[in-house]
């Protein structure tokens, strides 16, 4: 049926290739994202096992998995969890700034990496793009221009939140920007006034040294 | 089948398309990443033939601000091949079918690691008819005649397209932001440090000064005697 031939392209889909790289057995690999707050990001990942018999990369074994740690602007952990060889990690951000997605595996098995390394696909969508239209669609009933109009919206509100942030960003950039300006300008006659006191120092202590020891 | 049925293989669908990763006519794909001191990140992209490949990318933060690039096709050519840069821009306007190969270089830095946010879009030729998106066989179908439709749905699409770019524009936008953000904080902590030790510095030549002349006339009045 229809239903059957649609499912077996989300397969074909889902194998579809997104960027990969390639992890040591204990290596952390971290990613940045910079967000505003009240944002949804998902990530989707699938770990590969190099196969020496097939000579090419075949998805990884059960035991092998992938551990999730997400950190929030101030470094503190809001999601640190296991998943299995192919998983998927969803959080909302609270914070607007940089929030820091770091993956490593948790194998022990020395052998299962063979000396190769783990290949991951990884995809990370953020704000709108987490959205899974199909699910609304058969919530609310909508037909495809509403679909549409929909996702619409939610871009634009995505689009007014990153520029809010942008203007927050911009303002603390201006503060950083005024404070290296007043530093340097009060180094500089902080630093005249001490010469100028030092050289008087100067004088006046060799002056008197000399007349003590009665050379001038 | 049974309605019950129907609703859980419905729901077993909504679940796999919601796994499935990305593909519609336009992936893009944007990561943040710290490239560790010394060290070399690969990053590896599938295309098929035909499609339009757009990699950019960007050093936010590090000192020197740049880093060595190299894009590798699957057939081992060097298509692009960089040193040193602080940001660039590549278009791949036929793709060959396998991966690409996307490599940032810090091996020449001795001192610092470096941050770097690239982004990869990939234009797929083979679904440029208005982008069906793969939520179109869960929607509720139109009421209104197909053809006033058509018009309407034209140009939402468009204005959807224009609103991806103008995300993507924002992105590298706020990668500009980050970068210049970094750099100002690094100065006013270097301007902070110099300054202090100046400072320092000073105080502590004009004390030097002053008692090397005195230690000075004291040896020769010594030596004069």
């Amino acid at each position: 049926s229809a239903a059957a031939g649609i499912f077996l392209l989300n397969i074909f889909y889902s194998s579809v290739s997104s960027l990969y790289f390639h992890i040591g057995e204990t290596e952390k690999k971290c990613f940045i994202e910079e967000i505003p707050d009240e944002t949804m990001i998902i990530g989707n990942y699938r770990t590969q096992l190099y196969d020496k018999q097939k000579e090419e990369y075949m998805p990884a074994t059960q035991g092998l998995g992938m551990f999730v740690e997400v950190k929030d602007p101030d470094d503190k952990v809001i999601l640190s969890r296991q998943y299995g060889s192919e998983g998927r990690f969803t959080f909302t951000s609270h914070t607007p700034g940089e929030h820091q997605i770091c993956l490593h595996s948790n194998s022990s098995k020395f052998s299962l990496f063979a000396g190769g390394m783990l290949r991951v696909h990884l995809d990370i969508q953020v704000g709108e793009h987490a959205n899974n239209y199909a699910e609304i669609a058969a919530k609310d009933k909508l037909t495809e221009l509403q679909l549409r109009v929909r996702q619409l919206v939610e871009q634009v509100d995505q689009i007014q939140k990153e520029q809010n942030y942008q203007r927050y960003r911009e303002e603390r950039f201006r503060q950083t920007s005024e404070s290296t300006n007043q530093r340097v300008l009060w180094w500089s006659i902080v630093q005249t006034l001490i010469l100028v006191a030092i050289g008087i120092w100067q004088m006046r202590h060799l002056k008197s040294f000399f007349e003590a020891k009665k050379l001038v | 089948m049974t309605s019950s049925a129907q609703l859980y293989l419905m729901g077993c669908l909504i679940l796999t398309v919601g796994l499935g990763l990305d593909m519609g006519p336009n992936q893009n794909m944007e990561f943040t990443f710290m490239l560790p001191t010394g060290g070399t990140e690969c990053f590896y992209q599938t295309a098929t033939t035909g499609d339009t490949m757009e990699i950019e990318y960007q050093v936010i933060a590090g000192s020197g601000l740049d880093v060595g690039f190299a894009l590798i096709s699957p057939s081992g050519q060097r298509v692009v091949s960089e040193f040193r840069t602080s940001d660039g821009i590549h278009m791949v306007d036929r793709t060959e079918f396998g991966d690409y190969r996307l490599c940032f270089d810090n091996s020449f830095s001795k001192m610092s690691e470096k941050m770097v946010f690239f982004k990869v879009v990939i234009n797929s030729q083979d679904n440029t008819s208005g982008g069906q998106e793969e939520w179109i066989d869960f929607t509720v179908t139109e009421s209104v005649a197909d053809y006033r439709i058509e018009e309407i749905r034209r140009t939402m699409d468009s204005v959807y397209r224009h609103l991806e770019k103008t995300r993507q524009v924002q992105a590298v936008l706020r990668a500009f932001e980050a970068r210049d953000r970094y750099l100002l904080e690094d100065n006013l902590w270097r301007v902070s440090f110099w300054s202090c030790l100046n400072l320092m510095v000073m105080l502590g030549v004009a004390v030097t000064q002053t008692y090397t002349l005195r230690r000075l006339f004291d040896n020769t009045k010594r030596v004069c005697t």
